[in-house]
């Protein structure tokens, strides 16, 4: 059975949102993967992007600098 | 554990999904009809038909379920602090999506959920409708990939996000106090009713879990073939095993392609039809159920998506788009489907989707 494990979760305003966020981690080698934005964090049915907790910080700066809007970042235990 | 780690994913999912198909079979028992205990298309252009917005006499009922969706929706998301008023996602592109998105419906007979209900009770010839949602679903994620977007919402005054829960509850009202105002079947689809506490009831359960558990006919597929999770599609399952098992434990299920209620043999049309229905609503970001929903919770362009809708099922009664069923005339089965207006709709329907599409994706400078 997988263990849960901690992630950083960032929500998007649009689905859009993850989309760019992922080609943005793709192109520059931050580890991630899209997911179902999870429940705890929305009654949004959009989607997210799961990271490992240590890549928030560049993450948010990586975001912001791309001008891709993050509706919100999360530790959650997935 | 495991079981917990299933439970945890799944459960509340299941348990929609559960309710949901048992809801269906409750209604059709109780006088809704055949394979059409819930339907957000037809019931949505039932009360198009109610308030003369057409005037195809087979078809017009207000129907309380779905008032119960949208006031069961917003009484959960005030329970658990999550209404939000918001709007201003291209709020007039949405009302044209959501009147395609029921004329694709209306070619086939149904919306999402019909489908897997008709799927449910044997209907074969639904299967043409889902080989469709699955195209039309495939052609929206497509898009999706390439950042097609409709742009996000923002926070707006709480009588926004207010608006469809009002109109709905003026519909209630307008029901048990003013009947005399409204148009009332006396044959057809329309005739065939629960009692209107039922439906309100059943739909008031119905919206709270849904709202609860976020269950969405195309965003279970849009996740599966986007994400490779399950969680939303498990509940599209548990509706069409429900419905399933509750038609042949009633003796009820049919397995045909012919004689099936309020359906058609069309296949081509069927499929055409659910695909624009499918493509419309990953655009929309959800199925008709999802809408009903979002505009619950307060989301204003929801709300607009499902005036659109009732808009779109005027249109395709006035002007001869939506299907007929399959008939028996002088003991000649007779092959029912749409005409030749309904086909340029959904030609039509295909433009008009295929150019939103094109026209909200980003510009090579947001890529």
């Amino acid at each position: 059975m997988r263990q849960r494990s901690p992630r950083c979760v960032v929500s998007f305003h649009t689905t859009a949102g993850a989309m760019a966020a992922e080609r943005l981690c793709r192109r520059e080698g931050l580890e991630g993967r899209l997911i179902s934005v999870p429940r705890s964090v929305t009654s949004d049915c959009g989607i997210a992007w799961s990271a490992p907790p240590e890549l928030r910080e560049v993450l948010e700066r990586r975001l912001r600098e791309a001008g891709i809007e993050a509706a919100g970042f999360h530790d959650l235990l997935l | 554990m495991k079981e917990n780690a299933f439970v945890r994913r799944y459960g509340l999912m299941i348990l929609a999904g559960a309710v949901v198909g048992a809801a269906a079979l409750l209604l059709t028992a109780a006088g809704n009809p055949k394979n059409m205990g819930f339907c957000i298309a037809c019931f949505e252009r039932d009360i198009a038909g109610a308030l003369g917005l057409h005037s195809a006499g087979k078809v017009q009922y207000i129907r309380p379920e779905i008032i119960g969706i949208v006031l069961g929706a917003m009484l959960s998301a005030f329970a658990f602090r999550e209404f939000k008023a918001r709007a201003g996602s291209c709020p007039a592109t949405r009302f044209v999506l959501g009147l395609f998105v029921m004329i694709g419906a209306l070619a086939f007979l149904g919306c999402p959920l019909r489908m897997v209900i008709r799927l449910g009770g044997g209907d074969l010839t639904a299967v043409a409708g889902l080989l469709g949602f699955l195209a039309g679903i495939l052609a929206g994620v497509v898009f999706l990939k390439k950042g097609f977007s409709l742009g996000r919402a923002y926070p707006v005054k709480m009588g926004e996000g207010l608006a469809l829960p009002a109109v709905m509850a003026g519909l209630l009202a307008l029901l048990l106090l003013a009947p005399g105002l409204l148009k009332f079947s006396e044959e057809g689809p329309g005739s065939m009713r629960a009692f209107w506490l039922v439906s309100l009831a059943v739909g008031l359960a119905v919206g709270f879990l849904a709202q609860r558990s976020r269950l969405c006919m195309a965003g279970g597929l849009r996740d599966a073939f986007l994400l490779r999770d399950f969680t939303l599609l498990a509940g599209f399952l548990t509706i069409w095993i429900t419905v399933t098992v509750g038609n042949l434990i009633a003796g009820n299920y049919n397995l045909s392609m012919l004689s099936q209620p309020v359906a058609h043999s069309q296949h081509l049309w069927s499929f055409l039809g659910m695909a624009l229905a499918g493509w419309g609503s990953i655009l929309l970001g959800g199925c008709p159920l999802r809408q009903l929903i979002l505009a619950g919770e307060g989301n204003g362009d929801a709300a607009v998506t499902v005036l659109g809708m009732i808009a779109g099922a005027a249109i395709a009664h006035n002007f001869g788009l939506a299907g007929n069923p399959d008939s028996t005339a002088d003991g000649v089965y007779q092959v029912g489907g749409i005409g030749a207006a309904g086909m340029i709709a959904v030609a039509a329907g295909f433009a008009v989707l295929l150019a939103v599409s094109l026209l909200h994706l980003p510009g090579k400078e947001e890529a």
